[in-house]
């Protein structure tokens, strides 16, 4: 069962959400017309973009046994800055490193909580959402920030060789992740991180800046992503974003990386926010309300959790020891 | 006991800033609005305080909160039966913990995941049948639930007391409370010493379900109205009261009496704000803020404890 | 290493220990858990700091500030739980931390990486593909890998910790036959094992450490292959004791069989395992340590799963889990109860009730005053020495735990009790009380299972005793015939 692997990292061949993945696209593009088009399929690409670019931080502090639930608040926050900032003129260059900063800023302070204080990642991230989002909604007064200019919309909706900027934003940043995984030392400590934390520390690594570092680029990432969703709504709000850490976390989760242990792969990610973005795009061309996605998203993470119990619990029968978990 | 009374203290120091500070703080209507307030958060931080007890967590609360509201809210209308609607507010709520406490004793799903999961699902359903509509307009004796008073002081407050009592009664003098801190403590010791851990764990797990399905109904009777995102601001000021109030997320340690002492510090702080005409956006973040400080100080006191063998 | 010594918060681990190590030659280590073993290991490689002493490598004193230190000094330790990450491939493992560099800043050379792992393994003679992720290696294979790393870092002082405790027997003569490859080579090897057996077959010297301190050191490994010297190696690892009368007397008709175990496999490893005892009997349960006594001692008590066969008190075959076997009289006073034994952030109330509930609160209403006065009663009874019942058992001796769960069962009403180790790590006067509460145990028509690795413990305190070797039973030994001597030649290979 050795295939090429991801670097240092070794994967299963064909992650199984990929033949999910391809079940789902074959039902809606029988049962639902419009859906199996070129169109629609850039539009579940465009949709993707976004989450895809918190999927892929999302994959490493997972495979780091953590966990980042305030991202969606910190992807609006830096959201209502890339706005004001263009509503105020500063061009995009500089209103983008703002909102890359504020991003950046929020990921360390989660690194900081978790790694250097202890705190469970859960309840500390779920406090940064709060301030993220009271910061937000303070900022703006519940209301969008518009009058962004023209110059974001533009460069969102052009299309460099016929595909939309922000698939390309995507896939840069899915090439940068897959790049970073499997050919730094910044990969291969963080899989290190969270199959064996000690084992990194008695190699003598700084595996306390490491960690830290996972956060911070989950932040970081969080400020890029403002600036796709910004340009596709023309305008920063509060809170634009509610939900998505929910859909990267899920889509982490389909794609088969595991909170245990180290394991991960960004290629399932990818599939698991295409699969997400397929089903959104299916129940709605299928006329089915969008509420009920966000419920059967929810049982999907569900299903995804047991199967990965259960496969853990398989292998772990099936070894005599195991390596500490 | 001695950390309950740091915590009125506590409450008792914030009563007395506002008072100095504001002119309406100290008066018999602002005082019975905030125990009011408290008295709903506290509701449903009772059964959450009980999986925390456990060393787990019930992430779903709120959106199980704005689920039973809504569906109770639905049956009423259609059924014109306060007592099915509160059967199916109660009856959801229960169900949801019963899923809850499955998926963690027999699945072995982590407890904050399994119910994070559980709360979008949660709040997907309620969108879904809910869709943007307003269920209005419930029966006045119904009303009195949430809105009505009592001997001059509001009636949820009567349901929290009665809660509290109850859930003390439970906490303290009941086989099954003792064993609930046990498992927290050691869950493996507990197993080890004859306690049914998957039974109470199952047990504590519906109980959260259930009050919320309770906190729904009492929220239902006050709002006089349900849509779907009731549930949704609901969660963090749960957990946080909870956390306010002492009770370690690490297991086997806190109180409801500290969870109600929670909840008031909460509302306190939120009812400060808004008297002093604070932007009513501050309070996520003040709640966000007041979460970080409360865990850390969860994280600080169990490391103490351990260095000192 | 000279005169170390370390403290930590409460306990001193090491008084003065000193450990020397030559060149091509493989130096058995031994004590108790909690002997210092460990703490002495991981001030050599660096992970913890010697409050005094020295330690000096080829007769120049070092300073050993970080475990890169050690390494570069050509120390390299393989512990007991493999310091392999599961989801990287054996290059990667091999190599942490040391990756040889790419072009870009921060990337890795994956092809001389691959290469250098490959080179190594060859010289192990292991087949093994380098892109194979650690998770999917067997134990054997992943002690080889952890080798590999140590070579790769030009150990030249090689210590390792339990190695051959999860290996087959094929398995364990590979590791033997690559040791003495090393110790040819010139590498000095510190190896610490409780396998008493493998001290003739591949020691050079021995040192005894016990309680934190030198005991003994034996120039000639080979005296080992005799049974005599093993045992009187074992005393010296577990102490004399001072004094202590053991048993008032023994049993002389035990009364009926309270438990029956018939043909038990549990799905931890324990096979066809049958055994009785009797009310007023102290059966014990010998072997070495990895033999399976606690499993099969977890196994009757419920709490790892039995697969096949039956477990029966009082002629009732007993239901799965311990909620069953507590309820029918069995009380379980493991090996480490810190962490199983107790809670120990609740109080000794707490914690003396926890078993009890049932039989002291049958309505399910909980009395604090009724709690207490058990408690109480208990805390008399078996002469626990804490200021309240309320205090937290954090806070107590190690004797004083111990029978604070001990006394769990006697307020659960148990007849029959399996005893861990029961006296480890508890001072001698607490050791002799607890034989005294033994003793009124079995008075009173109870009946005993106890594990235990001191031997002469298990000789003057148990009536008769099984002996486990590799997860089965293979022996049994009437009051005649038990001796030290007796339990060593069935616990081990090959006698």
């Amino acid at each position: 069962m050795n295939s090429p692997p991801e670097g240092g990292h070794y994967v299963r061949a064909v992650p199984g959400a990929a033949y999910l993945l391809a079940i789902l696209i074959v039902v809606f593009a029988i049962f639902g017309s419009g859906f199996a088009t070129v169109a629609n399929v850039l539009n579940i690409g465009v949709q993707s973009s976004v989450l895809l670019l918190l999927a892929l931080p999302m994959t490493l502090i997972i495979m780091s046994e953590g966990l980042d639930l305030s991202m969606s608040a910190v992807l609006s926050l830096a959201g209502v800055v890339l706005a004001w900032m263009l509503m105020n003129e500063h061009g995009l260059p500089a209103a983008l490193a703002a909102a890359v900063g504020v991003g950046l800023a929020f990921g360390v302070a989660n690194g900081i909580l978790v790694v250097a204080l202890g705190l469970p990642p859960f309840v500390a991230t779920l406090g940064t959402l709060g301030v993220a989002q009271g910061l937000a909604l303070v900022l703006t007064g519940g209301q969008s920030v518009v009058g962004i200019g023209d110059v974001l919309p533009a460069v969102y909706d052009s299309r460099p060789l016929g595909l939309p900027f922000s698939i390309w934003i995507a896939l840069a940043a899915f090439l940068v992740f897959r790049f970073t995984l499997s050919k730094t030392r910044f990969g291969a400590y963080v899989s290190a991180i969270g199959g064996n934390r000690e084992a990194l520390v008695l190699a003598g690594v700084r595996a306390n800046l490491h960690h830290l570092a996972v956060y911070a680029l989950g932040g970081a990432m969080a400020g890029l992503a403002a600036l796709l969703l910004t340009g596709r709504m023309s305008a920063g709000h509060p809170t634009a974003a509610i939900g998505m850490e929910f859909d990267a976390v899920a889509a982490v989760i389909v794609g088969g990386t595991s909170f245990e242990r180290g394991k991960g792969r960004l290629g399932g990610t990818l599939i698991g926010v295409l699969t997400i973005g397929v089903v959104k795009n299916g129940l709605n061309v299928l006329a089915i309300s969008s509420s009920l996605q966000v419920a059967s998203i929810g049982v999907l993470v569900i299903v995804a959790l047991v199967i990965d119990s259960m496969l853990q619990a398989v292998g772990a029968r099936r070894r005599g020891r195991t390596l500490p978990a | 006991m001695k950390t309950i009374a740091y915590r009125l203290v506590a409450v008792a120091l914030i009563g007395v800033a506002l008072t100095l500070t504001t002119d309406v703080f100290l008066t018999p209507a602002n005082l019975l609005n905030v125990l009011r307030q408290a008295s709903l958060t506290f509701l449903i931080a009772s059964g959450l305080t009980l999986t925390i007890l456990t060393a787990g967590l019930d992430l779903s609360v709120g959106a199980n909160v704005g689920l039973s509201a809504c569906l109770a809210a639905t049956v009423m209308k259609s059924t014109d039966s306060i007592a099915l609607g509160v059967a199916a507010g109660l009856g959801v709520g229960a169900l949801v913990g019963v899923v809850n406490g499955l998926m963690i004793t027999l699945l072995k799903l982590p407890p904050f995941i399994a119910t994070y999961g559980m709360l979008w699902t949660l709040n997907g359903v309620t969108y879904w049948f809910m869709g943007g509509d307003t269920i209005h307009g419930f029966s006045p004796g119904f009303r009195q639930l949430g809105s009505g008073y009592w001997l001059g002081v509001p009636v949820p407050i009567y349901v929290m007391a009665a809660f509290l009592v109850a859930g003390g009664i439970f906490t303290r003098y009941t086989t099954f409370g003792h064993e609930v801190y046990a498992i927290g403590a050691n869950r493996e010791a507990a197993r080890l010493s004859g306690v049914p851990v998957r039974a109470r764990l199952n047990l504590v797990y519906v109980l959260s379900g259930a009050m919320a399905g309770l906190a729904a109904i009492v929220y239902l009777a006050r709002l006089n109205s349900a849509e779907a995102d009731i549930g949704e601001p609901l969660t963090l000021p749960a957990i946080a009261a909870v956390l306010i109030g002492g009770t370690s997320l690490f297991g086997g340690a806190g109180s409801l009496s500290g969870t109600l002492a929670g909840a008031l510090t909460l509302t306190l702080v939120v009812n400060g704000m808004n008297l002093l005409a604070v932007d009513a956006n501050w309070q996520p973040l003040v709640t966000g803020v007041i979460v970080i400080l409360a865990v850390w100080m969860d994280v600080m006191t169990r490391q103490r404890a351990e260095a000192r063998v | 290493m000279r005169g170390i010594s370390k403290r930590f918060p409460g306990v001193r681990a090491l008084d003065d220990v000193s450990l020397d190590a030559n060149a091509g030659e493989v130096h058995f280590l031994l004590g108790q858990n909690g002997a210092g073993k460990s703490t002495l290991m991981r001030i050599l490689c660096g992970a913890h700091h010697p409050d005094a002493g020295e330690i000096l490598l080829n007769g120049a004193p070092v300073r050993l500030t970080s475990p890169a230190d050690a390494r570069h000094l050509g120390v390299a330790v393989i512990f007991q739980e493999f310091s392999l990450v599961p989801y990287l491939d054996l290059a990667q493992n091999i190599f942490l931390g040391r990756e040889p560099r790419g072009v870009l800043p921060g990337t890795i050379d994956h092809r001389r990486m691959h290469a250098e792992a490959r080179r190594l393994l060859d010289t192990l003679g292991v087949d093994l593909d380098t892109r194979t992720p650690a998770h999917e290696l067997g134990v054997a294979h992943q002690q080889v890998v952890e080798i590999a790393k140590a070579l790769s870092q030009n150990a030249r002082i090689l210590v390792m910790d339990e190695p051959t405790a999860a290996l087959s027997d094929h398995e364990i003569d590979r590791l033997f036959a690559r040791i003495r490859a090393l110790r040819a080579d010139g590498v000095a090897i510190i190896y610490i094992s409780h396998r008493l057996q493998e001290i003739a077959a591949i020691g050079d010297r021995v040192t005894v450490l016990r309680d934190g301190r030198n005991v003994a050191s034996f120039a000639n490994a080979g005296n080992f292959a005799n049974p005599e010297n093993l045992a009187n190696l074992v005393r010296l690892m577990v102490g004399r004791q001072v004094e202590t009368t053991y048993r008032q007397k023994f049993c002389e008709q035990p009364g009926e069989i309270v438990l029956d175990v018939r043909d038990v496999d549990a799905d931890n490893g324990v096979h066809g395992a049958s055994l009785t005892v009797r009310a007023g009997e102290v059966v014990g349960l010998a072997g070495l340590v990895g033999a399976g006594r606690s499993e099969l001692a977890r196994a009757i008590f419920g709490a790892d799963r039995v697969v096949s066969g039956t477990v029966s008190m009082n002629g009732t075959p007993l239901g799965r889990g311990p909620v069953s076997a507590v309820r029918a009289g069995v009380g379980l006073v493991p090996e480490s109860r810190k962490t199983e034994g107790l809670a120990l952030n609740r109080s000794v109330a707490d914690n003396v009730l926890v078993a009890g509930m049932r039989k002291v609160f049958p309505s399910g209403w909980y009395c604090a005053r009724a709690a207490a006065h058990v408690a109480s009663d208990i805390v008399s009874r078996l002469k626990i020495a804490t200021p309240s019942v309320g205090r937290l058992t954090r806070f107590l001796s190690g004797g004083n735990q111990q029978k604070v769960v001990i006394g769990k069962w006697f307020a659960a009403g148990s007849r029959f009790f399996i005893f861990d180790e029961p006296t480890r790590g508890i001072d001698v006067g607490a050791k002799a009380e607890i034989y005294g509460v033994i003793d009124t145990l079995v008075a009173g028509g109870a009946a005993v299972l106890m594990i235990s690795s001191e031997l002469p413990e298990m000789v003057a305190v148990c009536d008769r005793a099984y002996v486990m070797r590799d997860k089965r039973i293979v022996g049994d030994l009437g009051r005649a015939d038990l001796s030290e001597a007796n339990i060593l030649r069935l616990a081990m290979h090959h006698e």
